[in-house]
């Protein structure tokens, strides 16, 4: 296994265009240094970036938030940037992971490893979030949503980094929001299930809905038969057996040693419910 | 009761203390322990890596063993290595030694074992069902039992099950071994509860190749909880070997998935209760208990673990006419072994559960079933041992008007009938019979040691460790309360088997009640023989009669009698009683209880240090809190878990508020206290979870998944949509 250290974000771009196939970036590495100690990365070299500050911090920049890759947790959470408009993003970050680990782990790490339990998705997927994707010769804005193709397949080439994650200031002003997360306990739990949610009622109404579910499919994903089936319609004239079976369409739980496909099912269906009746 | 501050405190959270893996030298290789990657089957080759320079290992196989390839135990029916035959999974096949460590677990990871496989037992449920997996020595009592069924009586017959759990110390096990050439001497370090069962395991893997064995404990030991009673000897056993065939020291700690797999857990328990309950009193007239435990693949010290759920699983009741019977069965799993509380969980968890079944099958409220049937004094258990004490009572009455139960009891229902999360409160209460069971303490024998040198010092010298729980600190404080001699001269020295005398394991909530008992008599006796109480100035005044030694050896009571195969006598001296609420918040969304509150009220007689006891009770509420809510080892076709992502334990976010109150403190008696705290809350908790969802369960640990199962079974799984 090789390891390199770029000088800079050009020298980055210069070792990544001239290696071929794939390679991990180690940004905090609470998981690319756990993949190497399980061997699970042996042979693919391994460029070491987090020294490279162009990639990290919040920033203002105009109508939107632009978060740097290499934007620690810890970072996230006591952003007041973030906290002034996204509230609830920065709420939900508190009970990610352990201080050590937000203290390393990266916004960039994070979206990249893929894990389908990966916490902070879902939201960013309910916030029309986008990322910044850079190479050597190209920069390129994709929606986060069509970001993952499969179980740690990805929308992105071996010559590419994310750069950035941009998310707009006004992503959930008209809008409720909704999160939780569903662990085995309070806090330093991996979860069993996610939802995230934004909807804008009219009334009784739903004039909008967004949904995001993490840990039920091979990558968080946007629950997009429901959002459909549920905007436009009045809450009270909802047909919850209609939802349950556009449901089992939308998630594939799985049995674990941390949880039962049927529980994570039902409770997917509790937190909907939970959110669209609230 | 002072709450003088743990002495250790300070330098363990500088990171100044050291643990075992702070202790290193040049010389010393690394060891390892590879063992079984499969239940059961006859090894016909093992097939070293060929890529490796096979002279820089050092490679032990039971074959070297030059003594016997037994570890000692109640039962010694457990090889320190497996020869031939493998019964269980992560039996050790061998013990390896490198220099590198990464080289080490490199070579050990290509290690590849041909064998042939066998039928195993492996899913712990079935396992106890079946009665041919029964073995080991069967212990029955009877009391007064008649089998004719009583018509003015209401008979309930139930079964529940509790799992494994994992004791999750910080620090894992570990030991050193250096071996002496010249003088035959194997020294040992290691990280462990005790130091004269490890000096024992060396002596007997060694046999005659060597002359003496000096086992001394490391100078922090980060937790046991039970865990490092025995497996220590087993890693201790294989170092030595390893140290007397590469002549040089050996150091062997085992990484955190390797201790999770291969060391001793909690037994899983199924135990089985009948009762027959007089429907106007509410009197239980009978009760019988089968009572199992799966041992895992040797018995080692389940025999005692047995006894002891045997001895506690009629709970705190007046019981007429019982029949308890214990078995142990066998598994093709890891020897399960000692874990806080050492059967008594189990059998209170079965026994507290069926009370509250009881009460809800005549109606009859979960306090007053509990005073109806309570031991009082002068009630005979089903052991004939009279009770001398109404402590029980008090504990109860006391924690139940102290968490204004009734009341909260009567809000909670008020509130569950508006919501569809659900409040709920519970009750258990329970006991726990301090030192070792019936005639234990009379064969150990302890004995305890103090020196005072001419710089004043007073040393204690004892086998007990400390690793954690504060007991160099309390029983440094008994000594100088005892002398009125300061406590910042008054010092426990670490274990080491040739300065010790052996004042037992570290087990049992021994420590304080029968050795700190031993200390504080020994000081007595100390200030006897100084002529003018005040031994600052006699040491100046008489520089000429120190260093001095004192001894004192354990005494056994004779009038307490144990009959060893009819369990009818004193099993344990002195009970410590507790009683608790606890309070229940349940999320209906999610299937999930949280646990809000915890009252204990506990008789342990005098705490010697308030902070420290009060320590030891929150943490045995916590781990009862994981028993009952989270923690569960073994999945049924998803295998055992191999770290701590996996294996739920609390975390400081989801610990409740913990109220503590000691009663009968002015006792002169410190009684039992490591193990009662971890006893009672798991069925306090199950009741609670009763109380705020009407469904009855009969199996711990309610994690969500097992809830929403139970919810389901009902018809009832619409609940958490029902007042949407």
């Amino acid at each position: 296994m090789d390891f390199y250290k770029p000088s800079s974000l050009p020298d980055l771009f210069e070792i990544i265009s001239r290696l071929e196939g794939r390679k991990y970036f180690l940004a905090g590495g609470s998981d690319i240094n756990v993949q190497i100690k399980n061997k699970i990365i042996t042979k693919e070299p391994v460029v070491y970036i987090n020294h490279l500050d162009e990639l990290r911090g919040v920033r203002d920049d105009g109508d939107q938030i632009v978060i740097g890759a290499l934007t620690s947790y810890h970072d996230l959470i006591s952003s007041p940037l973030l906290l002034k408009y996204i509230p609830f993003l920065s709420e939900a970050l508190r009970y990610f992971a352990s201080p050590p680990l937000q203290n390393m782990a990266t916004i960039g790490g994070n979206l990249a490893n893929g894990s389908p339990t990966a916490d902070i998705t879902p939201l960013l997927l309910v916030l029309n979030a986008e990322l910044k994707m850079m190479s050597k010769s190209k920069l390129r804005i994709i929606p986060l949503n069509g970001f993952y193709t499969g179980y740690k397949q990805f929308d992105m080439k071996y010559n590419e980094l994310i750069g950035a994650v941009i998310i707009s200031k006004k992503a959930t002003s008209g809008y409720r929001s909704y999160y939780r997360k569903v662990g085995s306990r309070r806090s330093l739990t991996i979860a069993k299930l996610s939802l995230a949610g934004l909807k804008k009622m009219s009334g009784e109404q739903i004039v909008e809905i967004r949904l995001a579910a993490g840990a039920l499919n091979e990558y968080p994903r946007r629950l997009a038969r429901i959002e459909d089936y549920l905007t436009s319609r009045i809450r009270s004239e909802l047909d919850w057996q209609e939802i349950e079976s556009l449901l089992s369409k939308e998630i594939t739980p799985i049995t674990d040693l941390r949880s039962d496909s049927e529980y994570r099912y039902q409770v997917c269906l509790n937190l909907i419910k939970q959110f669209v009746l609230d | 009761m002072s709450s003088a501050r743990k002495f250790d405190a300070r330098p363990k959270v500088a990171g100044t203390y050291r643990f075992l893996d702070d202790y290193n030298n040049i010389e010393m290789m690394h060891g390892l322990l590879f063992y079984a990657r499969f239940d059961h089957g006859i090894i016909s080759k093992i097939h070293l890596p060929p890529d490796f320079n096979l002279n820089e290992f050092t490679i032990v196989h039971a074959s070297d063993i030059p003594g016997q390839n037994l570890v000692p135990e109640p039962v010694a029916d457990q090889p320190f290595m497996a020869d031939k035959e493998v019964i269980h999974f992560g039996q050790i096949i061998l013990g390896i030694a490198h220099h590198d460590k990464k080289t080490l677990k490199d070579f050990s990871e290509q290690i590849q074992v041909e064998y042939q496989k066998q039928p195993a037992t492996t899913d712990i449920k079935q396992c106890l069902e079946d009665e041919k997996n029964c073995f080991g020595k069967e212990i029955l009592i009877n009391h007064n039992f008649t089998p004719k069924s009583d018509p003015g009586c209401t008979y309930l017959h139930k079964v529940y099950y509790t799992p494994h759990q994992e004791q999750a110390y910080l620090e894992t096990q570990g030991m050193i071994a250096i071996y002496d050439d010249q003088k035959k001497s194997m020294f040992i370090q290691g990280t462990m509860q005790c130091p004269y069962f490890v000096k024992e395991a060396v002596e007997t893997i060694m046999g005659s190749a060597i002359r003496q064995v000096i086992v001394e404990t490391s100078e922090g030991i980060g937790g046991a909880f039970g865990g490092k009673e025995d497996f220590p000897n087993i890693i201790a056993g294989i170092a030595a070997l390893l140290s007397y065939k590469s002549g040089k020291p050996v150091k062997i700690v085992l990484d955190r998935s390797d201790d999770i797999i291969i060391t001793t857990k909690r037994h899983p328990a199924r135990i089985e209760i009948e009762s027959w309950t007089d429907r106007i009193s509410g009197k239980i007239r009978k009760l019988t208990v089968d009572y199992r435990l799966d041992a895992g693949a040797y018995q080692t010290l389940s025999p005692v673990v047995l006894a002891r759920g045997v001895l506690h699983s009629f709970g705190t009741y007046n019981i007429e006419e019982a029949q308890i019977r214990g078995r142990l069965f066998r598994s093709n799993t890891p020897p399960n072994g000692a874990f806080r509380g050492f059967g008594a969980p189990q059998a209170i968890f079965a026994i507290e559960s069926h009370i509250d079944h009881i009460a809800r099958e005549l109606g009859i409220d979960l306090a007053d079933i509990r005073r109806i049937n309570l031991l009082r004094k002068g009630d005979e258990m089903p052991t004939t041992q009279i009770i001398q004490e109404d402590h029980i009572k008090e504990c109860l009455e006391t924690v139940i008007s102290w968490s204004d139960y009734y009341n909260k009891k009567a809000r909670f229902e008020e509130f569950n009938h508006t919501h569809s999360d659900k409040k709920g409160i519970g009750l258990a209460i329970g006991f726990h019979g301090g030192g070792y069971t019936g005639n234990g303490e009379k064969i150990l024998k302890s004995e305890v040691k103090i020196t005072i040198d001419k710089d004043e010092l007073v040393k204690i010298y004892v086998a007990n460790t400390d690793m954690g729980q504060g007991a160099y600190t309390t029983l440094a404080q008994i000594v100088s309360e005892a002398l009125s001699y300061p406590l910042s001269k008054t010092i426990v020295e670490i274990p080491n088997t040739d300065k010790a005398p052996n004042s037992g394991p570290t087990v049992a909530s021994r420590t304080i009640y029968i050795v700190g008992a031993l200390l504080q008599n020994l000081a007595y006796k100390i200030n006897a023989e100084i002529p003018d109480n005040n031994l600052s100035s006699y040491i100046k005044n008489h520089p000429g009669q120190f260093p001095r030694e004192w001894k004192l050896q354990f005494q056994p009571d004779p009038d307490i009698r144990f009959d060893d195969n009819t369990y009818q006598g004193t099993a344990y001296k002195d009970y410590s009683w507790a009683a608790c609420v606890v309070e229940i918040y349940y999320h209906c969304q999610i299937y999930q209880i949280e646990v809000k509150n915890i009252w204990n009220v506990l008789d342990i007689g005098r705490p010697v240090n308030r902070k420290i006891a009060e320590g030891q009770v929150e943490g045995g509420n916590i781990q009862a809190m994981g028993y009952a809510l989270t923690e569960f080892f073994y999945k049924p076709g998803f295998g055992r878990m191999h770290g701590f992502t996996d294996y739920i334990l609390p975390t400081a976010f989801d610990i409740p508020e913990i109220n503590i109150e000691f009663i009968n403190t002015s006792s002169p008696i410190a009684k039992g206290l490591g193990e009662i705290p971890m006893d009672y809350p798991a069925p306090a908790i199950l009741n609670a979870a009763q109380h705020a969802l009407g469904r009855n369960f009969y199996e711990l640990p309610l994690t969500p998944e097992n809830i929403f199962q139970v919810l389901k079974s009902s018809h009832n799984t619409k609940i958490a949509q029902e007042d949407n």
